[in-house]
């Protein structure tokens, strides 16, 4: 199904919609809020660009010293060109030390992986320790956000699902009896498993250290209990030096949630006594990202979600509608280049505002980069009659001045003076559940030309 | 080997070397007070930071702040409230039931009310998440205006284990309704002496 059939799914529930739109506004406002504090916010954002512009040129160096400096403090490094090789070399770390159960904390390298199925068919049981992720583990669904799995969830869905498989007693959703009831069941999980996987936020070359950043505490609480701590990583993770960190701990959580940093920052530098740490590399298709020249800048992204938060397109369909382990304006960068075919109607579910790259930490440039999928996809992956007929006609319009300058008009004119019906008809999608502008009289044009005369 | 494979892979497709950028840190020096930042920016998080005269006030501060804390591993010489001890081959498990743990913070950060503690403050790297409450020390000097003052300062450490903690454990994850206490420690104090 097309990412819009999905999103009308999404839709039929107009007040649930209402709510994910407004919710994660809000979470762009706190975002905004806490960037505005910060004096030489920009310059952290152009210093973090230029760090990771800098990591792609010469990642493998980079990778060669990050293995290097981490197995001088005894950690294992491992490497998988692809998501199989790195389910293959988890089930085999986990059946050297005949480990049976395994607490994870948030990963979407995982995800993407498809990890716990993968384990679980394998006779291991994998409980997601993020309360988020233990919902929709729960639910059986995958996380519609990277940063807020659960966001599509309401807390009475939370609660009748905490019934049934916490035992909890109904509480009409009540988060704060509902998270006291995880806690406890996840202690219980923490306490008994063998071994901790959790992602890696970021990994520095020149001290062989991983990053991992939570507000639960659960990457933590699991790595420390477990004997075994598995690390999985995407490649492009890596920073050069640990002075980098102060750059990015700086945007990431503000970015994300509007806090100043998140509760933890984990330093791993060395494994404890006793214990055993690994790292997996994971390729999966990033090599190839890196050598197309226009999306190589996709993998800078630090997983922040602000371009989620910030996109009308995404807070209005939901992060399930994309069918990508990474929803939202940069997974439509990123699916396309996995799959072109299965993921050509993403970098279309997208007003090309540019709300995302204004935000984005790293200063990915998202909406100039699904434009150029379009381009691709339009020539290489057959379009709907409609669609390529109403972009043609676009097309001669916007290269036509005079032809753009009458279309301008009348469409004003229509807005204007056309009764509600034709503007509202099923014809006009985009009138749909949307009041339409008071028109001004003028157009944007006009109103720099005149602009100009004043000056 | 996918090692070989993925590192030529690599190497043929990356963009030629663009450089490190330079640093330059004034463009985020403010003259603003530290203490009082921190202070805000703490309770701004969901914890309490409070301002002692002496250390030798703490163990008064912490009775009474959390008078039904009974089993307590202390690990700063200053506070004789410990009732647990730990060492280097305590069983982390055996930590599950610790009420509260009071560890010496070796720098705070007054930007995002953060203060670092390393695993040699510690010893058993699960205690300041497992401990049902947690109550940090820093010293007014150590507080730093931002992150990159903060990792210049602990650039020279042993790397084993560390991290930075802003505010007690937290989670929004049912419907965005903030609730202190996720996995970690429920509630954070931090005394600046
Ligand atoms: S693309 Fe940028 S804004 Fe979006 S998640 Fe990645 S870092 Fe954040």
């Amino acid at each position: 199904m097309a990412h819009a059939d999905e999103a009308a799914i999404f839709n039929k529930d107009e007040e649930k919609v209402d709510w994910h739109d407004k919710a994660l506004w809000f979470v762009r406002q706190k975002r905004d809020k806490s960037a505005h504090n910060v004096k030489g916010w920009e310059t952290l954002r152009n210093l973090a660009s230029a760090i990771k512009a800098n990591v792609m040129s010469n990642l493998d160096n980079y990778l060669i010293q990050f293995e290097e400096n981490a197995q001088k403090n005894g950690i294992t490094v491992h490497w998988a060109v692809d998501a199989d090789e790195h389910n293959k070399i988890v089930h085999s770390i986990l059946q050297q030390t005949n480990v049976k159960k395994v607490v994870k904390s948030k990963s979407m390298l995982t995800e993407e992986c498809h990890l716990n199925p993968y384990l679980e068919a394998h006779g291991i049981e994998v409980v997601d320790t993020d309360l988020g992720e233990r919902i929709v583990q729960l639910a059986k669904e995958p996380p519609s956000h990277i940063v807020l799995p659960a966001i599509h969830k309401t807390k009475e869905e939370v609660d009748v699902l905490f019934q049934k498989h916490l035992g909890t007693k109904p509480s009409h959703g009540d988060p704060q009896y509902l998270t006291n009831e995880a806690r406890k069941h996840l202690r219980d999980k923490f306490l008994k498993a063998d071994a901790a996987i959790t992602g890696v936020n970021f990994a520095i070359a020149n001290t062989g250290g991983i990053v991992v950043c939570t507000n639960e505490g659960n990457a933590d609480m699991g790595a420390h209990l477990a004997k075994v701590h598995i690390a999985c990583m995407g490649m492009e993770k890596l920073i050069p030096e640990e002075k980098h960190l102060g750059i990015f701990l700086r945007l990431l959580a503000r970015s994300a949630t509007g806090q100043p940093i998140t509760t933890y920052s984990s330093h791993f530098n060395k494994p404890a006594s006793g214990t055993e740490m690994h790292i997996i590399i994971v390729d999966n298709g990033r090599t190839e990202q890196l050598s197309r020249e226009d999306f190589r800048a996709s993998l800078h992204c630090i997983r922040c979600g602000a371009c989620m938060n910030t996109c009308p397109i995404y807070r209005r369909s939901g992060g399930h509608s994309y069918k990508a382990t990474i929803p939202g304006p940069i997974g439509s960068i990123l699916s396309p280049g996995k799959d072109l075919t299965k993921h050509s109607d993403l970098p279309f579910a997208s007003t090309l505002c540019g709300s995302c790259s204004d935000v984005c930490p790293v200063k990915i440039n998202i909406h100039e980069q699904l434009y150029k999928w379009r381009q691709i996809i339009t020539k290489n992956v057959p379009q709907p009659v409609v669609k390529k007929t109403i972009l043609k006609m676009a097309g001669r319009v916007l290269a036509n001045t005079k032809l753009y300058d009458f279309a301008g008009k009348s469409a004003r004119f229509m807005l204007k003076y056309a009764p509600r019906w034709v503007v509202y008809s099923k014809l006009n999608t985009w009138g749909k559940a949307r009041d339409l502008p008071e028109i001004k009289d003028g157009n944007f044009d006009q109103w720099y030309k005149k602009r100009q005369r004043h000056e | 080997m996918s090692r070989t494979s993925i590192l030529n892979a690599v190497k043929k497709n990356k963009p030629e070397l663009l450089p490190l950028p330079e640093i330059n840190l004034n463009v985020f020096s403010e003259d603003i007070d530290l203490v009082k930042t921190f202070i805000e920016n703490v309770q701004f998080v969901g914890g309490r930071a409070i301002l002692l005269d002496s250390i030798k006030d703490i163990d008064a501060e912490i009775k009474n702040l959390y008078p039904h804390a009974v089993k307590m591993v202390s690990c700063i010489k200053e506070s004789s409230l410990g009732s647990i001890s730990i060492s280097k081959n305590t069983e982390p498990h055996e930590l599950e039931t610790i009420d509260l743990a009071i560890v010496k913070g070796e720098l705070a950060v007054a930007e995002n009310g953060a203060v670092w503690i390393a695993e040699n403050n510690f010893t058993i790297r699960v205690l300041p998440f497992i401990t049902n409450d947690l109550v940090l020390v820093v010293n007014k000097e150590d507080i730093h205006l931002h992150m990159h003052s903060a990792y210049e300062s602990i650039s020279k450490r042993d790397r084993t284990f560390g991290l930075f903690i802003s505010g007690p454990s937290k989670t929004a994850d049912i419907e965005q309704c903030l609730v202190i206490g996720a996995q970690g420690a429920i509630s954070l104090t931090v005394f600046i002496i």
